[in-house]
């Protein structure tokens, strides 16, 4: 199709309403960022946006909300080990530190942060698909977990991680069997030389081979600068 | 009912990506409504939409980190997810075209995903369409109806009225550009 003859469609395919063969054309040209394309599909969608406003507005029954509401808030699993038990008081340290250690605005921007990232971290150890991986068998090497979830993303839980000189930070990796590690969060050990990342996007298992730790810059790095302290193998 | 406040969005957007219940419990609170109507529209079953109400909010605070404002506002994105749910449910639960059902993945995002100008009120192009959408004749209507709230390509349309595609392209045609023409007109007002 030419971009003219594409010109009635555009409407009709974010409608969904095009059959297979036309509407897959559109979406090649939308996969290739096609100028023309977007700009037509941009203004297109000023029509098929608005049509939810046809719908008669229905109140939904007031429990739903709390139903609702519970998916942020999901039970804890009963741990298997006494990891995800460490895991929140390390937590619980952490936070206390903050509070003792920062200034009062800071303390509750730290405070906000801390108990946002521990439910982020609680949500992914509940997800049904949740899967761990433990690694540092020798007493002298880093040791911990990481849970993985298709749905939650990731959480590395580990100790015995080397000092970090000044000006340095430890950064998260995902491995993809093939191209270049993704950093994935940036981190430092508690006082009880505990370390928690939490990356809470959703990561598909299968797309990885492993995640990796190095220690960076403040700040993170794009690309490991150093070579990693850890590689965890996901499979 | 406000569908896109775009400075009040930003900032759900950004408590939503810090995992912060209280971002989850105000975008239930501006979305909830609307998202409960369109699937009870679409499923006619108000206890199914119960349910998947309950999905498409899981779903926005699970994949919130992938949404990315650069091509759509929230309130898109959230009834795009409501519509494909309750479309893909119907199709599933009547058995109608189970190989054609899409994964939610794939539709998240599309068909409906374009973010509109920035200067543009969702709200007075809702106003704008529904008059407009009841100038338009019952084929005109029929047919915007079934693409949009059963999900039905023109053909499948076609089938179901018993009508020739021709005509069915012709009035899914005319029914948009007078919604076209009426927002245009709504704008320079």
């Amino acid at each position: 199709m030419t971009h003219s003859e594409m010109d009635e469609l555009y409407e009709l395919y974010l409608l969904g309403a095009l059959e297979l063969e036309q509407s897959s054309e559109i979406a090649e040209h939308v996969r290739q960022q096609c100028p023309y394309c977007l700009a037509r599909l941009k203004e297109s969608s000023r029509v098929v946006d608005a049509l939810p406003g046809l719908i008669e507005l229905k109140q939904p029954p007031p429990e739903l909300r709390a139903r609702v509401l519970a998916v942020a808030a999901p039970p804890v699993k009963r741990s298997r080990s006494q990891w995800p038990a460490a895991f929140a008081l390390a937590c619980a340290a952490s936070v206390a530190l903050a509070f003792w250690g920062l200034g009062q605005q800071n303390r509750v921007e730290e405070l906000n942060r801390q108990r946002n990232e521990l439910r982020g971290a609680l949500a992914i150890l509940s997800e049904a698909d949740t899967k761990t991986v433990s690694f540092g068998q020798a007493q002298t090497e880093p040791q911990g977990r990481v849970f993985i979830s298709h749905n939650g993303g990731v959480v590395f839980l580990g100790n015995r991680l080397p000092e970090l000189a000044t000006g340095k930070t430890f950064e998260f990796w995902l491995v993809p069997a093939k191209g270049t590690p993704q950093p994935a969060g940036l981190f430092k050990t508690n006082a009880q030389g505990i370390a928690v990342n939490v990356l809470a996007k959703s990561v598909n298992p299968a797309d990885y081979a492993a995640v990796a730790v190095s220690i960076e810059p403040i700040g993170g790095s794009p690309q490991p600068t150093s070579k990693p302290i850890l590689i965890v193998p996901l499979a | 009912m406000h569908l896109d406040d775009k400075g009040h969005d930003a900032l759900l957007i950004a408590q939503l990506k810090e995992r912060d219940p209280n971002a989850l419990s105000a975008a239930y609170d501006r979305y909830g409504t609307l998202t409960f109507s369109l699937i009870v529209r679409i499923t006619r079953d108000s206890s199914v939409a119960e349910d998947l109400v309950q999905e498409v909010f899981l779903r926005v605070w699970n994949r919130i980190q992938d949404f990315d404002d650069t091509r759509g506002s929230l309130n898109v994105w959230v009834l795009a997810i409501a519509r494909n749910m309750a479309i893909d449910y119907i199709r599933s639960s009547h058995s109608r075209f189970t190989a054609k059902t899409r994964p939610l993945d794939q539709t998240d995002f599309a068909p409906i995903s374009y973010k509109a100008n920035e200067v543009d009120n969702t709200l007075d192009n809702s106003k704008a369409v529904r008059e407009a959408f009841t100038s338009l004749n019952p084929n005109q209507r029929k047919v915007l109806e079934l693409a949009y709230f059963e999900g039905f390509s023109q053909s499948e349309i076609a089938l179901r009225l018993e009508e020739p595609l021709g005509t069915v392209k012709s009035w899914m045609r005319s029914a948009l550009a007078r919604l076209r023409t009426a927002m245009q007109e709504g704008r320079s007002k």
